[in-house]
């Protein structure tokens, strides 16, 4: 089957949060899974019919997922390249796995194609209510300083899993719809220019990043 | 010193012994025997760690359950000192991880008849391309 559009999310998290529960859940459990092991990745693909402004797009989704090196802190730079779009989970169950949401977001705008990537924060295991340490408010806080969407999940159940990967291709449809004309796109950061002008140092070129 | 002819041995056996208390997390704190308060460093994943203090901070703060290991080669060379350096090339898998291969190098420096891990450096094997 022919598509319109290549899109790469990555799932990032402290190990434990459920990113391949998840990823499954989305998946319906059948799922093309292929693991590079020189990089370390295991990613998914999924076809799907995206509406974006009343048209219907073909997009390949790729999901790509850590193999478990992040217990080492280990994520090459082969992980981010040219991903589009954010999951970003924790453990609603797990103090910790939270705490560390800053540092995730930190490790993410280093090595993204821009600053300020389109990101989902999703506090997973939603169905574990009884042994919830985050509250929904904190969790809301915090995402809303930092400017970043914040949906409660659960990979067991499915809640919200589904309108979370809509919501985060949404994002990337319409950045990658006002990237179009400046040419700024994963995989092109701080290189952007008019395609159309020569290849010279313009003094007055505006910000090289749409984000 | 003068070199230790036992290299090789020294190192299978260090190599079996590290393991078997770091892959064991009950047994896991007993690795701060290993290092020395002061001249023992580490780089784990590129972060350089000096001390039995903040080495053991750092395993004792690795998130898996469970370890288990496959030892495909342990290279060692006896040093000028008396010393012994190890290379080891394995895998390890962690809880239901897929399994990574990983290199660490060890230095142990001779001391009273035994030894402390004067370094250790650790990285998985992962690349920036496919």
């Amino acid at each position: 089957m022919e598509y319109d559009y290549l899109i790469k999310f990555l799932a990032l998290g402290d190990s434990g949060v459920g990113k391949t529960s998840f990823l499954y859940q989305y998946t319906d459990g059948v799922f093309n899974a292929r693991f590079i092991s020189t990089v370390g990745i295991d990613f998914r693909e999924k076809r799907l019919v995206h509406q974006y402004k009343g048209r219907n797009h073909r997009i390949n989704l790729q999901l790509w997922d850590t193999a478990g090196q992040e217990r080492f802190r280990s994520l090459t730079t082969a992980f981010y390249r040219d991903a589009m779009g954010f999951l970003l989970l924790f453990d609603l169950t797990n103090e910790k796995s939270f705490l560390e949401i800053r540092n995730w977001i930190e490790q993410l705008r280093m090595h993204a194609y821009c600053e300020t990537p389109d990101i989902v924060l999703c506090g997973n295991k939603a169905d574990l209510e009884d042994r919830r340490v985050i509250k929904e408010w904190r969790a809301k806080e915090f995402a809303d300083k930092l400017g970043i969407s914040y949906y409660e999940t659960s990979a067991a159940t499915g809640q919200n899993v589904a309108i979370v990967i809509d919501a985060l291709l949404e994002k990337v449809m319409i950045r990658m719809e006002s990237a179009v004309d400046k040419a700024v796109l994963p995989g092109r950061r701080g290189r952007s220019r008019d395609l159309n002008e020569p290849e010279e140092y313009s003094p007055v070129a505006s910000s090289s990043c749409s984000c | 010193m003068s070199l230790n002819l036992q290299y090789e041995a020294i190192g299978k056996g260090f190599v079996q012994q590290y393991y078997a208390l770091f892959d064991d997390p009950v047994q896991r704190p007993n690795l701060a025997n290993m290092y020395n308060v002061e001249s023992s460093f580490m780089t784990f994943e590129g972060t350089q760690l000096q001390g039995s203090v903040k080495i053991m901070e750092k395993l004792l703060s690795l998130s898996f359950q469970k370890i288990s290991r496959a030892i495909t080669a342990i290279d060692s060379q006896p040093m000028f000192d008396g010393g012994v350096i190890i290379n080891v090339l394995g895998r390890l898998q962690t809880d239901e991880d897929i399994p990574q291969a990983y290199i660490q190098t060890f230095i142990l420096k001779p001391i009273e008849g035994s030894f402390f891990v004067q370094h250790d450096i650790f990285r998985l094997v992962l690349h920036n391309t496919a």
